[in-house]
């Protein structure tokens, strides 16, 4: 099992922070009218962007889910290209095409972008795998996907041509147990990590709410995964703490329900090991954590500063 | 300094192969995949012998999965390689229509032009008696696929001149290839022919009328120009062979033949 020193705990809560800080300040922004995406809040679930997204090198390949920001955060893109998608100015990645589900990427990271309909990260996930393996790398691609996505029609032809040819994939299937507004106990038949044995693939179902047990689990199917020994399907059950997207009304689930899962926060439950171990002290996760803001603030002004894109924007990269 | 090359006769579907081959031989990040296309050579034998020059590695038989054929192909053209995916029908292109429209074409304008998306999705059309699914022509449903080119040969030195140059393009292509012109023979030009994408053919010249036609028509006009002819009627054919969303015709003089 995959060692987790005192500094790697410290490593993934941070990571794990600036994820919810990150979130606070786009729904702060979202409520200001500055921001013109939509927006698919991430807290709650941050265990695994943080967990999953760690165990990468940089030239590794990364699908993205839609909910938050947190795995390309952990991947090392730029914060102000980000809030720029976000703002819909030329700060972005995408130069100004930011609205409705940003499509940021940054080839040079790995970060391979990401579809508006959702189920199309699998074919692009299994062909990558293909491309790392065909020019002799030992590149591997982490695709994540969430429990409603994982009914697509799609997965089941990318997972199983993956799983057939071995390719180094590793699937995070994140299950917050909603599919938008339906209960996964009501559109899912059996489990979905025990598909991975219907592909002779490895499945490992775990706590998505403990960012060690994401690391770990990620670790080894990484290592596996370049090793040659092909892909590993991983469900991570979890909660998401906010509606499917900022205005979704809930008519789904109670309030109660929602309040009784903030005891579960993955940070919170970070925090306490960290000073239970003595590693930190309160005192210096507060710290810790106003510096991480200030980062934030200070791409969040970075990206105020970009001008909006002129209607030249929307031909510009159309051909080669 | 040009090489004297000579010129060969082709069928339409050997000189797909030819085109293949070349690419291929040219670039190691070439590769081929879809359904029966390693073994078994391709349906319409297109792919045949493929395999056994260029192995395993390059020459895929892919599960019947269009979605991921399609999809596995955008991911592998955005990290560096230059796949040439078969969809074995143009009719299952509803199968894989997210990922032609929507992945294929607009991958690059969506991530506001970070990547290339150099791929070659060949689609045989056109009826040959397999039923309302398979017998179908869906060129036109792409013109609004934004990104992406089509490009439809009409004979086999186009076939071999825009597949190969459709494999050098950076942007994603549709190739189309009316499965009634596959044993189709015709002149090929030797050395390495490449035809340019964008731009129309004038495949005869005339004076009175102008027909634009593309894929298989382009031959059944040339048969009516020649018997026009008899009537004196002088009939201009025109073969765009290649569109794209943002397309401007090369000819500006419309109407009016000689224009081209």
């Amino acid at each position: 099992m995959t060692a987790i020193d005192s500094e790697k705990l410290l490593e993934l809560y941070e990571s794990m922070v600036t994820m919810k800080l990150w979130d606070q300040t786009a729904l702060r922004l979202l409520q200001e009218g500055r921001v013109l995406a939509g927006y698919h809040s991430g807290r709650g679930q941050e265990a695994i962007p943080a967990g999953g997204v760690a165990p990468l090198r940089r030239d590794d390949y990364l699908m993205y889910a839609h909910r938050g920001f947190g795995y390309t955060i952990a991947k090392g893109m730029s914060m102000a290209a980000m809030f720029g998608d976000l703002m819909a100015n030329t700060a972005g990645a995408t130069g100004g095409l930011g609205a409705g589900i940003p499509h940021f990427a940054d080839p040079q990271l790995g970060i391979l972008g990401q579809g508006g309909t959702l189920g199309s990260c699998f074919g692009i996930a299994t062909g990558a795998a293909f491309s790392a393996r065909y020019r002799g790398t030992d590149q591997v691609v982490v695709c994540f996907f969430g429990d409603g996505t994982a009914n697509r029609g799609a997965f089941h032809e990318s997972v199983n041509a993956a799983a057939a040819w071995k390719l180094p994939v590793v699937w995070i299937c994140e299950n917050n147990g909603y599919a938008v507004s339906v209960p996964v106990a009501e559109s899912t038949a059996g489990r979905i990590v025990d598909r991975a044995a219907g592909y002779g693939m490895p499945g490992v179902r775990i706590n998505g709410m403990d960012v060690t047990e994401v690391y770990r689990a990620t670790c080894e199917a990484v290592d596996r995964a370049r090793a040659g020994e092909g892909p590993t399907l991983i469900e991570a059950m979890c909660h998401r703490f906010r509606g499917h997207y900022e205005g979704d009304p809930q008519v789904y689930r109670t309030e109660e329900e929602t309040e009784r899962l903030l005891a579960l926060d993955p940070i919170t439950t970070a925090a306490a090991r960290l000073t239970e171990k003595g590693v930190m002290s309160r005192e210096q996760l507060e710290e810790l954590e106003m510096r991480i803001q200030g980062r934030i603030d200070d791409a969040v002004e970075e990206a105020s500063m970009a001008p909006m894109p002129g209607p030249e924007r929307l031909f510009e990269g159309l051909y080669v | 300094m040009s090489q004297v090359t000579q010129t060969r006769t082709l069928t339409f579907s050997q000189a797909i192969r030819q085109a293949l081959h070349e690419e291929m031989e040219r670039d190691e990040r070439v590769f081929v995949w879809g359904e029966d296309v390693a073994v078994y050579g391709g349906i319409y034998g297109a792919t045949a012998g493929l395999l056994e020059r260029f192995g395993p590695k390059r020459v895929i038989d892919t599960p019947i999965s269009e979605t991921m054929i399609v999809g596995a192909a955008v991911g592998a053209a955005i990290t560096g390689l230059r796949p040439v995916a078969e969809l074995q029908s143009s009719g299952y292109f509803g199968i894989a229509m997210d990922e032609l429209y929507h992945k294929a074409a607009r991958w690059r304008y969506m991530h506001g032009g970070v990547f290339t998306v150099p791929l070659v999705i060949r689609l045989p059309e056109g009826a040959k008696g397999a039923g309302p699914e398979h017998d179908v022509s869906p060129e036109a449903l792409f013109l609004s696929a934004s990104g992406a080119y089509i490009v439809i040969p009409s004979d086999p030195a186009d076939a071999l001149g825009l597949l190969k140059s459709s494999i050098r393009d950076d942007n994603p292509v549709l190739f189309f290839e009316h499965a009634g012109l596959y044993a189709h023979r015709g002149v090929v030009p030797g050395g390495d022919h490449l035809v340019p994408l964008g731009k129309a053919a004038v495949k005869r010249e005339g004076s009175d009328v102008t027909v634009i036609a593309w894929s298989r028509m382009v031959g059944e006009s040339l048969r009516a120009a020649e018997q026009l002819t008899a009537e004196g009627i002088d009939v201009e054919v025109v073969d765009p062979g290649y569109v794209r969303w943002t397309w401007t015709p090369s000819w500006s003089r419309l109407p009016g033949p000689g224009g081209w």
